[in-house]
């Protein structure tokens, strides 16, 4: 799966984008308050390693996250999103995530169905008390980002990372 | 021997745009979706200078863009500065293929409000530096009104370079500016008629080429006399019939997206972090927001003010400052209203509640 | 289809029982073979009506402009507008007291070129959902086919991811910004939308490639699960963009993985994305 053309790392969607040597992903971590963002506070605390490519916002709830706001990061620094928020049953509002879980679905099938790889956007339910696990969660979407490549679409024209 | 009147026949003419795109930075009508719209092209199989006209665009954002982009800035702690923005990819020199009459006519309208109190130097480089050359229409379409309009269809020197399909296959090139006849030259005409793809005419091809005009001009099926339609509408502002006749229009505004003289914008900023962009970009009087001020208010409300404001813009407003109406009679609007609202027909409707 | 006489009688009807002050339904545009819509507020004008297959455009966009608020309406609708019109009464945009919907059993309308348009084939739901009369009696009730998966978004899930990116990129190119798309559909009704924001960091109103995906995203994915596939924004669209994809999409994915019904066939139904069930899929969740 992994993009590559002539051995340089290339842009999935645009074959024809090759990633610069030192090209390190940008990724979007959007994280509930209560579960997910305690998680990665436990992660830290813990001194467990990840990737540094993850740069996190806190939202209340991951029914807070419209799916505007996945658009508007992949269309400015963004190369992929993370959205992470409690377990299912887990949720501070009581239902906030099942809302949440539907509007995912729908935005991450849109997104492919557009011509996003469909690892541009992912997300994970991490508790507050799962700090390796987020770690895992990190690591594993920066792998799966890093062979994507850079993306490369609907960018915002006057944008300069 | 005329000077600028030649003939040919289809084939010379296919040769004849190549030689223009292959020579040119040239733009035409490209197909997509069903629709043309005015594109860069670089072969003459990817244009198609003779789309009718219910599907093509205007030309218009070829000089009016849809999106400019009037400054970029920095906005930070330490202070703001402006910065230039990138080159006018629209000021070099180009030819644009296919224009229609209507739309070339257009560019005439609104270089009286570009040259009026504030000169707008990036639409004039534009105008300099552009070649039009036309695809004469030899039929009326069902929308078309331009005779009814105050031009000479036949003598309006909008374009330079008229094409004129005549009878048995000739194709008629004219050219009908001092920078269309300069034009053929740089495209080597001389060449082609010793080559013989192209023919001079004798004096018999100007009443050829009038003969056609008068064909073309009687297969309008709408006509209407529009000095008195604009004596009619100057009076009646406070018609209540403007509020009947708009009560089915949906303010979508494609009318005035896709009109060859409408010239409303709109500024807005894009900005990331601390760099932004402005841009000018098109927008429309019939959108609810268009007039609203700062504090709230909103001089036209409700839809039939707004409606109004557009026709009388166009049929009086225009007219009383520069002379002409800023309306060609293209039919775009109609065509692409979704609910079939013809402007013909409705200001028909309006200035006929009035007597002169 | 013609029930234009039909709908005449039931007008004048309406109008002489003093039920309603705007009857909105379509005439002739006088001078070609197609139809406006028409708001009628005059009783001698009700001969003006007609209904055919050339009654295309969902009239219940009407229902938020200036000339219908606060009135008492008399509305024609077909199938899809009836779900149009069953969601905007369950959005409380519109009081069902001052409704009279006269149904029509919709055989399908045709585009400008006479063909059955594509959505009227694949239509589901021909009859109305929701009316106080129809005009041909009330519809036997025949079960609704099984639904059809739309073949455009077939041969486009089909592609490639290169290939789809190259598709769309064409399509969010040729958008002009008019919004055309958006003040023609019935379920858009934000007094201010969310798009047209001034701020400069939220939204833009450019007319750029990237404010174009921006726009027409964010309006499909607030129409997901709310749109009834009337198609007005297609017939709006002045570049002829294929925006039924983006819907009829949504639309497959909503009824695929969460077993719910098209839009606004159920009183009282908002839509998917305001509820949620315990089996929603969860596979793509890490």
């Amino acid at each position: 799966m992994e993009a590559a053309v002539n051995n340089q790392l290339v842009s999935i969607e645009k074959p024809e984008i090759v990633a610069p040597p030192d090209w390190e992903p940008v990724i979007i971590g959007i994280l509930c308050n209560w579960c997910s963002y305690a998680g990665s506070d436990l992660t830290g605390t813990s001194r467990i390693q990840y990737p540094p490519n993850i740069r996190i916002i806190r939202v209340p709830c991951s029914s807070r996250v419209d799916p505007w706001f996945l658009i508007k990061s992949l269309q400015t620094t963004a190369d992929g999103v993370l959205v992470s928020g409690c377990h299912p049953g887990d949720c501070h509002y009581i239902s906030g995530n099942y809302y949440a879980r539907r509007r995912f679905l729908v935005t991450k099938k849109l997104l492919n169905f557009v011509g996003f790889h469909e690892n541009r956007v992912q997300f994970s339910w991490v508790s507050a008390a799962e700090g390796p696990k987020f770690a895992k969660v990190v690591a594993k979407v920066t792998e799966d980002i890093k062979k994507l490549g850079p993306l490369h679409l609907y960018k915002k024209e006057n944008f300069e990372k | 021997m005329s000077v600028e009147l030649f003939v040919t026949d289809k084939a010379g003419l296919t040769k004849f745009y190549e030689a223009i795109i292959s020579k040119n930075e040239t733009y035409a009508p490209v197909e997509k979706f069903g629709k043309y719209d005015f594109k860069r092209v670089s072969s003459f199989d990817a244009c198609n200078p003779d789309a009718p006209i219910a599907q093509t665009m205007s030309a218009k954002p070829l000089f009016f863009p849809r999106s400019a982009k009037i400054m970029k800035y920095t906005a930070d702690h330490s202070g703001t500065s402006v910065k230039e923005t990138d080159e006018d990819s629209l000021a070099g020199k180009r030819v644009i293929l296919g224009m229609k009459h209507c739309d070339a006519r257009a560019l005439q309208v609104l270089d009286k409000v570009y040259n009026w109190d504030y000169i707008d130097t990036d639409y004039q480089r534009r105008r300099e530096n552009t070649v039009i050359i036309s695809a004469r229409c030899d039929k009326a379409e069902t929308h078309c009104f331009c005779t009814s309009l105050d031009y000479d269809v036949e003598h309006s020197d909008a374009m330079d370079v008229a094409i004129v399909n005549g009878t048995d296959g000739k194709v008629f090139i004219e050219a009908r500016t001092e920078k269309g006849k300069v034009f053929l030259k740089e495209m080597n005409i001389e060449q082609r008629i010793s080559n013989n793809e192209f023919q001079v005419t004798d004096e018999t091809a100007p009443a050829a080429v009038k003969q056609q005009y008068e064909a073309f001009a009687a297969s309008f099926r709408l006509k209407m006399d529009y000095t008195e339609v604009n004596a009619r509408l100057s009076k009646i502002f406070d018609s209540p019939e403007f509020e009947n006749v708009s009560a089915n229009c949906i303010s979508c505004n494609t009318c005035a997206f896709v009109c060859p003289t409408c010239h409303c914008f709109k500024i807005s900023d894009e900005k990331v972090k601390d760099t932004g962009v402005r841009y000018k970009s098109y927008d429309s009087c019939n959108n609810g927001y268009f007039t609203l001020m700062a504090g709230g208010h909103n001089p036209r409300p409700v839809k039939y003010r707004r409606w109004r404001q557009r026709a009388l813009h166009k049929f009086v407003y225009y007219k009383e400052r520069f002379g002409e109406n800023l309306c060609v009679g293209c039919g775009k609007c109609t065509n692409s209203c979704p609910v079939n609202i013809s402007i013909f027909e409705v200001v028909k409707q309006v200035s006929e509640t009035v007597s002169v | 289809m013609d029930y234009t006489n039909q709908i005449r009688e039931i007008a004048s009807k309406l109008f002489a029982e003093g039920k309603i002050d705007v009857f909105v339904g379509y005439r002739m545009t006088g001078f070609d073979e197609n139809q406006v819509p028409a708001l009628i507020r005059d009783p001698n004008e009700v001969s003006k009506l007609v209904f055919t297959d050339k009654s295309v455009f969902n009239l219940t966009n009407y229902l938020k402009q200036d000339h219908t608020r606060n009135k008492r309406i008399g509305m024609v609708v077909k199938g899809c507008d009836s779900r149009a019109l069953n969601l905007l009464l369950t959005e409380s945009q519109v009081k069902r007291e001052n409704l009279h919907i006269v149904g029509i059993p919709c055989k399908g309308v045709v585009d400008e070129n006479g063909n059955k348009m594509q959505n009227c084939i694949e239509c589901i739901f021909p009859n109305p959902v929701v009316f106080d009369e129809m005009v041909d009696g009330t519809p036997t009730g025949s079960e609704a086919p099984p639904y059809q998966v739309n073949t455009d978004i077939q041969n486009i899930a089909a592609m490639d991811l290169v290939e789809r990116r190259a598709y769309f990129e064409e399509v969010f190119e040729s958008c002009i910004r008019c919004n055309a798309c958006r003040h023609s559909c019935p379920m858009c009704y934000c007094a201010k939308c969310c798009i047209d924001q001034e701020t400069s960091t939220l939204y833009h109103g450019a007319n750029t490639t990237s404010s174009a995906f921006h726009a027409l995203m964010t309006w499909s994915l607030h129409l997901a699960g709310r749109c009834v596939d009337c198609r007005n924004c297609e017939k709006a669209c002045p570049s002829h963009l294929p925006l039924h994809l983006l819907h009829k999409w949504n639309e497959q994915v909503i009824y695929e993985n969460f077993q719910e019904h098209l839009a606004g066939v159920h009183e009282g139904d908002r839509g998917a994305f305001y509820k949620y069930s315990m089996k929603d899929p969860d596979d793509f969740i890490m």
